[in-house]
């Protein structure tokens, strides 16, 4: 009886023995594939004709460095497209081994616990050091206080200024420290009706919203997170009236685009993507031709400085990849090689999330190059500081909800023309049962 | 009787046959239904994702979510392999009889452990597969421990096994979330199969506790049918003896009778005939008279003789046909041997000769505070000292158990205490070291008969 337990203990061994053997015999016959996953186009909504371009570079790199690995990305998913593509993905389980996330994605993967904790990598690695990056772009890969991604391009909005508008006017241009004062006083000047039809046809900004004022201002609009929101708080009441008495200024009428295209505008708030793209050929004979332009921080308020948000795009690595060492390299290789990262001023709109990139001459010039002679490139000192000391979004799972609810109801207070402080404090207490389901 | 007691065992033996096959039933349907619940929840859970890939719907569908399984393809193969795992070592378990216990530990074992794989593997969401690794312990382990050990696991496993509870702790897969992406029609009756399915197990499982209970609750009452017959049996058994023992006396008397009748009635009888013979003679004839009583101390020593040998007919049987020491010694070697206590004998005497009542009454001392020691002391150790101080025997059984705080008759003491007195002798008692009993007993320098 003996004999035949180990027998038979025997041959269940060996069944699953050789079915074990059998799978990492499969597994071994292919070389080592990483699946990378991107979108084509631009994060910022620009036209972006080189996206591939960088990638294309590190993967070369990568697979230089390490022989017998291919990287395989999916080419031709639309930047609209990416998010539904992702998730049907991440659904059957084939989610790409390091991919793209975008932000209004990246709170919901993280809390799905999809993208893969990378404190232990960073914390394993010792030729990483998480002060290159610029601390606001390296804190929107944060979520629950733990890193899930890294930072890969940077944008920060600055503000548009029509230089050929202020000249008009006998106005000079602001400088860097310029004040919310400033800003009303510039609005108070240029908003008038030029042809003498009884509408103004001559504005002081366009899109500057409340948002805008409440990041200059100090204030914080949501508990980091997401327990709470400050919509009351007397910053943000501040930044909301500051908006409504410039609207005041337009007396209801609505500032378009083409106004701002026509050069009848005189501010307008614009990532450094489009800033790029507009300055440069061949975009920059499309659209704002007829003035002279150029951007400046955005006006700080009374309790706040010349900040403006930062928009970081991130990358990740799934939690199940096979390939953690080499997602962790390539991860690292795309976010933190220097060589890589100077490829973004060169082939993208965005900005380096490196601080000695940004702030390198080379930077400068690379941007100079592109440039129409006699157009000042933004310093990369300048840039930098904004970008180091930019807002970025609190990482919580219902932020993109909570915000958009909030985004609408001050639109309304303000063109309504409703009580700013009671209808503030109506919409936090909304808000805050929302948030505390 | 026997043709009886077998035709018992023989029903006894079907009838847990028939009751093994309902256990069996009751198992295999458990395991059935368990079946169909990991195979319901997998394999719906890989349908809708293809559902919801097919109509592109993920992004949408991951925002109502708290988190997906990792892969849904790979969690229906690997869930149905394991559940086929479990149908293996429940088949193991009921075809193969001769399974020895420790390898039915191993499987369940086995069980546990995928059960609590599948658990794991299906983000917790049905923890009914533990009742399953739970029913089955109930059935085969009859090792207190171990059962203990399984039972044990298995609750904290159902307690730590809950999706509420762990979903504080770390993103888990839901299947109500799977089941809100249907139109709300589809998903009330997707609902009730989850739910039907969940209770169908716990219904079984509760009628399968039930019916093992009182199974072993009959058991239990079969053993306490039977240990009562044994005591009746027994209790007979105490009467045969008694019976016995009276019947020996009753013999051992009518022996004595006989004896006596034999020898020292008819040496008595012989002895008056002879006396009133010489009463006639002595006037007529001194001379006869003289020849005649010569002739009745002859058959009054001769009667002596008889008397004698008839009482050490009934002497023990040792003291019959060896010296009082050697017989002793005897008795302590065979009591060591028997009982495993180390018996010391020791004697200052070369010769140990006294009269047959003394040494009867020093042998059955002996013996009896030997007997004593043992049964009540739980002693180790026993010393016997025999020896003569100024024309005394003095006894002393010492040893090393237990002793006792008071000396009460019946611990075999009374019969010593009537031994020694008969022979005007003094006996104590110590139980505040071990236990010592010192005898002593006046030695008669006995009339000799010859």
């Amino acid at each position: 009886m003996k004999k035949r337990n180990i027998l038979i203990g025997v041959a269940a061994a060996a069944v699953f023995g050789g079915i074990g053997i059998a799978a990492y015999a499969g597994n071994m016959q292919h070389e080592t594939v990483l699946e990378f996953g991107m979108f084509a186009g631009s994060n910022w909504d620009v036209a972006n004709a080189n996206s591939f371009v960088i990638i294309d570079k590190a993967i070369e790199l990568f697979e230089k460095e390490h022989p017998g690995v291919r990287i395989h990305y999916y080419s031709g998913v639309r930047k609209d497209d990416y998010s539904e593509w992702f998730s049907r993905k991440l659904l059957a389980g084939q989610e790409p081994d390091v991919f793209m996330v975008l932000g209004t994605d990246f709170n919901q993967f993280s809390s799905m616990g999809v993208m893969k904790d990378l404190e232990p990598l960073i914390e394993r690695d010792a030729s990483f050091d998480p002060e290159k990056y610029f601390d606001s772009a390296f804190r929107t890969g944060q979520y629950g206080g733990k890193q899930y991604a890294l930072p890969y391009e940077v944008v920060p909005t600055l503000m548009f200024v029509n230089k050929s508008l202020l000249t008009k006017e006998g106005i000079a241009m602001p400088d860097e420290n310029w004040t919310w004062d400033d800003l009303y006083e510039i609005c108070q000047k240029v908003t008038k009706d030029v042809d003498g039809d009884g509408l103004l046809d001559q504005f002081g900004t366009y899109n500057y919203d409340w948002l805008d004022a409440v990041y200059t201002n100090g204030a914080e609009i949501f508990e980091s997170d997401g327990s709470e929101c400050y919509l009351a708080g007397d910053r943000v009441v501040e930044a909301v009236k500051f908006i409504g008495q410039i609207d005041d200024l337009y007396q209801g009428q609505n500032v378009t685009q083409e106004d701002f295209n026509a050069g009848d505008v005189a501010f307008m708030p614009l990532t450094f993507a489009e800033y790029r793209t507009y300055k440069t050929y061949p975009y920059r004979i499309k659209r704002y031709t007829g003035f002279q332009w150029d951007c400046i921080t955005m006006p700080a308020g009374g309790q706040g400085e010349n900040l403006s948000q930062v928009d970081t795009l991130l990358m990740g690595i799934s939690t199940n990849t096979r390939h953690e060492e080499l997602a962790w390299e390539f991860l690292k290789l795309l976010t933190y090689n220097e060589e890589i990262q100077m490829e973004i001023f060169r082939s993208s709109q965005g900005a380096s999330v490196l601080k000695e990139v940004t702030q390198s001459e080379e930077m400068e010039s690379i941007v100079q190059e592109d440039m129409e002679e006699g157009d000042t490139v933004i310093s990369g000192e300048l840039l930098g500081q904004v970008i180091e000391t930019g807002r970025i979004k609190p990482q919580f799972k219902k932020y993109e909800q909570a915000m958009s609810l909030a985004d609408s109801e001050v639109s309304s207070i303000l063109e309504n023309d409703k009580t700013v402080d009671s209808s503030l404090k109506i919409l936090q207490r909304t808000i805050n049962t929302y948030l505390q389901q | 009787m026997n043709t009886k007691s077998m035709n018992g065992s023989k029903k006894q033996n079907m009838e847990s046959e028939a009751a093994d096959r309902r256990v069996a039933a009751l198992q295999g349907a458990m395991l059935a239904v368990n079946f169909a619940m990991v195979s319901f929840i997998c394999i719906f859970i890989y349908m809708t994702t293809e559902r919801i890939r097919a109509r592109y719907d993920a992004r949408e569908f991951l925002d109502s979510v708290v988190t997906i399984p990792a892969d849904p393809r790979m969690n229906l193969i690997i869930c149905l392999s394991l559940m086929g795992m479990l149908v293996v070592t429940f088949a193991i378990r009921h075809f193969w009889t001769s399974l020895s216990n420790s390898w039915t530990v191993v499987t369940l074992l086995v069980d546990f452990i995928v059960c609590a794989a599948v658990i794991y593997q299906l983000d917790f969401n049905y923890n009914g597969l533990l009742l399953l690794a739970f029913a089955n312990v109930i059935a085969y382990v009859r090792d207190g421990k171990i059962k203990l050990l399984f039972v044990i696991l298995a609750v904290c496993g159902y307690l730590v096994a809950d999706y509420n509870l762990l979903s504080i702790y770390m993103p888990l897969y839901r299947v109500v979330d799977y089941i809100r992406y249907y139109p709300a029609n589809t998903q009330q009756y997707l609902s009730s199969i989850n739910s039907i399915m969940a209770s169908l197990n716990m219904i079984l499982f509760i009628a399968y506790c039930i019916y093992v209970i009182n199974r072993q609750r009959g058991t239990i009452e079969e053993v306490n049918q039977l240990y009562h017959e044994l005591q009746t049996a027994n209790e007979q058994l105490h009467e045969y003896a008694d019976m016995s023992e009276r019947m020996a006396q009753t013999r051992e008397r009518n022996r004595l009778a006989r004896e006596i009748h034999d020898t020292l009635g008819h040496t008595l009888t012989g002895i008056a005939t002879g006396l009133d013979a010489c009463l006639a003679l002595m006037d007529i004839s001194p001379e006869q008279t003289k020849k005649q009583l010569e002739l009745l101390s002859k058959v009054s020593r001769e009667g002596i003789k008889d008397i004698r040998r008839s009482v050490n007919e009934l002497r023990p049987d040792s003291l019959e046909r060896l010296s009082l020491e050697v017989a002793i010694r005897k008795m302590v070697t065979e009591m060591s041997q028997v009982s495993d206590v180390k018996i010391y004998f020791e004697t200052d005497e070369k010769h140990l000769k006294f009269d047959e009542d003394e040494e009867n009454a020093i042998y059955r001392v002996i013996q009896e505070g030997i007997t004593n020691a043992v049964r009540h002391g739980k002693a180790n150790r026993i010393w016997i000292t025999l020896k003569k101080v100024d024309g005394e025997i003095i006894l002393v059984i010492r040893d090393d158990g237990i002793g006792a705080k008071e000396i009460k008759s019946g611990f075999g003491t009374k019969h010593m205490k009537e031994r020694i007195e008969m022979l005007r002798g003094t006996v104590t008692f110590d139980g505040s070291n071990g236990f010592t009993v010192t005898a002593r007993i006046p030695i008669r320098w006995g009339e000799t008969y010859d």
